[in-house]
């Protein structure tokens, strides 16, 4: 890293300079958590459950704790004598650190092995046997509404969103929230339109598969417990953590380098709590590393249900929305109820429609957990208006592009929930798609077997709130800079942006500042690096720290009666009279919010919005229904990019990703919730020979005047349109519509066939 | 024990707990030689990615040059053998339909002595092959290609990089076609017409179902036939 | 139980005591602190594992530690200075989380050594057998190009 020895003279915001940490990477010295041996450690394996749902009648680990080289073995009773109430989650405090009284899908920890041969461990957790009375259990989302197999005996809201509080204590039902919205009148605007069109989708079970599988290491002292965790979110472990030992949050240290991938995948409390207790228990190093398989076994994304119906009027104009969303959160809430809500508001779609009516339900099932995955919520959304969208097109004989443009929210108009839209560049990015598809010009479908198509879609999602990041920046005796914050760097360059966003302010090259990872005996509370909130929240708590800590900067060159261009170094000279002393400026960034009404109505939901635009061409081997994908447009709303390759690169990777989800990434079960495909021989994702022809990426000249230099996020945004764009392309090269994701070669000729 | 890609996989999955490991690797089998009748010996030892490189077989066998680019990976290729890949006895891999439609035999060596063997009668079903107690497969001899045509074909229903849901390998000349199909069968199978097709049981599986893999077993019967017909020499 | 393997470690003749089930990367991390090769799919699918031994890139969780005896094993920590390779994947930012990026250093270099001039469908095929879920793929197949060009100038 090259030390600062002048002032920058060009800008640091808008370069699109390589990564802080390239050098790292591409040595293979980079520090994840996945490295991290201490000694004296033992290594946990996990003995999980494999029935769907069943009253645990007995866990028998005596074969186990017998064999040779095993230190210990855990189950949730031991759990319970540290910890009396041992559950966690974000919204609902369902999750158990281990199984109690039930297990509720296959693949749940039952029991833990330690040892300090992990293949000890591990082969010690195949002499546990377990009886469980086995329960009805329950899959399908919308089955779950009404099924007899309840999942929870009774629901836990954990305090921490006000919005459930109505769900306390409710039993027989697998119902953990209900999100509802109205606005007008839509059952008389459906009257009253002139057509009315209904139609449903569903998407699949998936899962992020970072390559770096969940890990986490516990250590602790007489008082204390340092956490090293592969988190996006070590503020809120530290909570948790804090929280379930009834310890204060500063005797719990929560410590995190890099990721090594994490979509969303490590949230939360994943692996922390047991860990955290497994230290307690026998006062050593824990360690537990999931494979890649169990990965599978403990977080996932919603398979989802959409039924939409829309009243147009006869100019075309889209009057009334009904939107009917189930979600399939598994077994335990995790973040479910947030996706429900937060990504429900936005069910519409990014249409101009006076009369609204959105009822979102996040159902419990018996399956592995879902919870946040790269878009939230959004891509199933999306999947689902965008396919309509094009459907209503089509049916009433208008342009897609045209009939999109006619309906489209506008800035200054109101959402769904009333809020009014503002640097959201929906129209510019409607009109970029068009003109890098050449939309106008006739395109060519082909003749023979291999038929070929083209299709677009348009998506947004509001940035959650209300969420708080705070940072601090110093600046050191010598002038150099460092930036202290929570944000975690899983591969979206953050740190590499933060460092940007500090060297624009103190001016200095974005190179010569150092970035501190999450250390929350260090680095201060950040909500967490979720959702494309990073950029925004964070960017902006750490420009407004860079300016603070050049007003103490300014303020100290007054007071010592130095010049306004006087260098640092000599300030502090003059102050200590030697090389000596820094200056640390702080900030904490919390936009504004206001909360939902009983309708779902509020004037303001989000601090920024996010807009993305797919458009896809593509060829269909109508022999064997295999999908090709030609080309591949990516446009997006990012506000002014801070590092435009970083913002290039989250389009182009975000889009392959949501690929894989849209042409052949599927979880399937059998009917014994027993999941069939658990590792990447099974489960594939994409590679290197299944990227389109062409990938185009551009982020549209726009600004988010609220933004750090006007940018705002995009990690999720590529991952909008992608799928409804590909059916929409798939519709028009070969008249067929796919209502359910993943569009495999066999999906798609069965559906040629039953023409 | 020879390259250890799909034997460390099995230990790794549990399925396998072998006691005792013997690794092949010094018995001098990796040469590969064209005779003077033309024919490919290929010592069982020989890494899939030797056999790949090889002029030899570029030259003269084009078809398992090519087929040898989408098996697997580079770093299986570098490894694996083919006595190893043909002893496995995976329905789904490439090398034995292909070298059964090519006519290629197996040298087979144990207690007993010395034996041949057509490529395809070394399967009797899902990962079981034909050998005997103490024999392993020492050679792979390919007939001259001559006038021969030859195509390999499969087709992957997930990502690119995956296991086939069929394989179809095809060797024509003006007396006999030899047609195998593959990974949607338990072992390699000749058939002798696209009729042959609609009669062989087929098990749905994550790659597709029953009647799918039918479907494209016809296609891609036909598709090789058609690439085979247009192979230059 | 455990056997002595000596061999080449990047360079340096070393040893190391094994047991039967140990994989390459389990005793490249363990006993020697080198953590570029990681075992991530377990199935020599993804190529976050690869090391190079005798010259040849494997997948090293599917590598027996008692067999690498009188081999040469090279990891991507090898060499002191940054390569082209290396250098083409800053520039060419072939990167995110960086956790399969070893791998495809490696097999990159191997691909150069065989083939120092790929067009992209070389480039693809050579490198299927290795996953980035951060899916940098594109910026990858570039810094492969990039890298070419740099090493035809050297």
């Amino acid at each position: 890293m090259k030390r600062a020895t002048q002032a920058a003279e060009t800008p640091q915001v808008g370069r699109s300079i390589p990564r802080l940490e390239s050098w790292l990477k591409v040595t293979g010295r980079a520090e994840y958590v996945h490295n991290l041996r201490l000694p004296g450690m033992l290594y946990g394996k996990i003995f999980r459950s494999n029935v769907a749902h069943g009253r645990i009648k007995n866990i028998d680990v005596s074969a186990a704790r017998a064999l040779a080289g095993v230190y210990r073995v855990v189950t949730g009773k031991d759990i319970q004598e540290v910890i009396p109430e041992p559950f966690y989650g974000p919204a609902f405090h369902d999750q158990p650190i281990l199984a109690l009284d039930k297990v509720r899908y296959v693949g749940e920890p039952v029991a833990v092995v330690l040892a300090s041969d992990p293949h000890v461990a591990e082969a010690a957790t195949h002499l546990i046997s377990a009886e469980y009375e086995e329960l009805p259990a329950v899959y399908d989302e919308v089955e779950a509404m009404t099924s007899k197999a309840i999942v929870h005996d009774v629901l836990k809201p954990a305090g921490t969103f006000p919005d459930l509080k109505h769900l306390q204590g409710k039993k027989n039902t697998n119902l953990a929230l209900d999100f509802r919205l109205r606005r007008g009148n839509p059952d008389k605007a459906f009257k009253a339109a002139a057509r009315v069109f209904e139609h449903r989708f569903r998407t699949q079970q998936v899962m992020h598969t970072p390559l770096e599988p969940l890990v986490s290491v516990a250590e602790c002292t007489e008082d204390t417990l340092t956490i090293h965790t592969a988190s996006q979110s070590p503020s809120f472990v530290r909570i948790e953590i804090a929280r379930l030992l009834g310890w204060a949050e500063n005797r719990v240290r929560v410590r995190v380098p890099f990721l090594g991938g994490g979509f969303g995948a490590k949230l939360y409390i994943k692996l922390e709590a047991l860990v955290s207790v497994l230290s307690l228990i026998t006062r050593k190093p824990v360690k537990i590393a999931l494979t890649m398989e169990e990965q599978f076994f403990t977080i996932t994304k919603h398979a989802s249900t959409f039924r939409i119906k829309s009243g147009v009027d006869a100019g075309g104009r889209i009057v009334a929305r009904e939107c009917e969303v189930w979600w399939n959160g598994g077994a335990y809430a995790d973040i479910g109820p947030r996706v429900t809500q937060k990504s429900g508001f936005t069910a519409p779609g990014p249409y101009d429609i006076e009369h609204v009516a959105i009822d979102s339900y996040a159902l419990y099932t018996n399956l592995p957990p879902a919870g946040a995955l790269r878009g939230f919520g959004i891509p199933q959304l999306v999947w689902a208006y965008e396919s309509h969208t094009d459907l209503m097109a089509r049916e009433l004989g208008v342009d897609p592009v045209a009939f999109r443009r006619q309906n489209l929210l506008k800035e200054g108009r109101p959402q769904a929930t009333g809020t009014v839209m503002h640097d959201a560049a929906t129209e510019k990015v409607l009109d970029r798609l068009g003109a890098l598809m050449d939309w106008k010009k006739p395109f060519d479908q082909g003749k023979g077997t291999v038929r070929r198509g083209r299709g677009i879609a348009v998506g947004f999602k509001a940035c959650i709130s209300n969420t708080t990041s705070l940072a601090a920046v110093g600046v050191n005796a010598d002038g150099s800079c460092t930036v202290y914050c929570s944000t975690v760097d899983m591969g979206q360059g953050s740190d590499t942006t933060m460092a940007q966003i500090v060297g624009e302010v103190l001016r200095v090259p974005a190179e010569s500042v150092r970035v501190v990872h999450s250390d929350t005996d260090v680095t201060p509370f950040d909500m967490a690096t979720l959702g494309s909130r990073s950029m925004f929240h964070m960017g902006n708590a750490v420009k407004l720290a860079a300016e603070d800590a050049l007003q103490k900067i300014n303020h100290l060159r007054k007071e010592l009666g130095l010049g306004p261009d006087s260098a640092v170094p000599e300030i502090f000279r003059k102050k200590y009279g030697m090389r000596a002393g820094s200056v640390m400026g702080t900030a904490s960034f919390n936009p504004p919010y206001t909360p939902p009404d009983a309708n779902g109505l509020t004037d303001n939901a989000t601090p920024f919005w996010m807009v993305g635009g797919t458009g896809v061409e593509l060829e269909v081997d109508t022999e064997t229904g295999r999908v090709r994908i030609t080309r591949l447009v990516n446009v997006a709303d990012v506000g002014t990019p801070v590092n435009p390759k970083i913002v290039e690169s989250q389009l182009s990777g975000a889009a392959i990703m949501q690929l894989g989800f849209t042409l052949f990434e599927k979880m399937l079960f059998d009917d014994q919730g027993q999941l069939r495909n658990a590792s990447l021989a099974e489960y594939k994702i994409p590679g290197f020979l299944d990227l389109p022809d062409e990938i185009v990426n551009e982020a549209v000249a726009a600004e988010q005047k609220s933004g750090p230099f006007g940018a705002k996020g995009v990690g999720e945004t590529a991952t909008f349109g992608l799928s409804p764009a590909v059916a929409n392309a798939i519709h028009d090269a070969v008249g067929i519509r796919l209502t359910e994701l993943p569009m495999n070669p066999e999906a798609v000729f069965t559906k040629m066939q039953s023409r | 024990m020879s390259g250890g890609t799909a034997l460390m996989l099995m230990m790794k999955a549990g399925v396998l707990r072998p006691s005792r490991l013997v690794f092949l690797g010094r018995l001098s089998l990796e040469k590969i030689e064209s005779g003077p009748d033309g024919a490919l010996r290929i010592g069982a030892m020989t890494t899939l990615r030797a056999l790949e490189r090889s002029d030899a077989v570029r030259m003269g066998w084009p078809v398992i040059a090519k087929a040898l680019r989408t098996l697997a990976n580079v770093r299986v290729r570098n490894v694996a053998t083919v006595g190893g890949a043909l002893a496995h006895a995976e329905p789904h891999m490439d090398l034995p339909p292909l070298l059964a439609a090519l006519g290629a035999r197996v040298l087979i060596e144990g207690k007993n002595g010395k034996r041949q063997l057509p490529v395809e009668d070394l399967y009797a079903g899902y990962l079981e092959n034909t050998l005997k107690p103490g024999e392993i497969i020492t050679q792979v001899e390919v007939p001259a290609l001559g006038k021969r045509r030859a195509a390999y074909l499969k087709c992957t229903t997930r990502s690119a990089d995956d296991w086939p849901a069929v394989g179809v390998a095809v060797a024509l000349d003006s007396h006999e076609s030899r047609i195998f199909i593959s990974a949607a069968v338990d072992r390699p199978t000749r058939i002798s017409s696209a009729q042959d097709l609609e009669n062989i049981r087929i098990d749905g599986d994550l790659h597709g179902s029953a009647d799918y893999k039918r479907q494209l077993l016809r296609v891609f019967l036909k598709r090789a036939m058609d690439e085979a017909r247009n192979a230059g020499r | 139980m455990r056997s002595e393997v000596q061999f080449q470690l990047n360079g340096e003749p070393v040893s190391a005591q094994v047991a039967p089930h140990e994989s390459l990367v389990e005793v490249l991390q363990e006993q020697f602190g080198l953590y570029g090769a990681r075992e991530s799919c377990g199935q020599g699918l993804c190529g976050c594992c690869t090391v190079l031994v005798d010259g040849v890139a494997v997948s090293g969780c599917l590598q027996l530690a008692a067999l690498i005896n009188k081999k040469n094993v090279v990891t991507v920590e090898a060499g002191l200075t940054l390569d082209p390779v290396q250098e083409a994947f800053i520039e060419s930012g072939a990167f995110q989380c960086g956790f399969c990026t070893p791998g495809i250093v490696l097999m990159t270099r191997q691909l150069l050594d065989e083939n120092p001039d790929p067009d992209e469908d070389a480039i693809r095929h050579y490198l299927s057998g290795n996953l980035c879920r951060c899916a940098a793929y594109p910026e990858i197949i570039k810094a492969v190009q990039l890298a070419a060009q740099k090493r035809r100038k050297t």
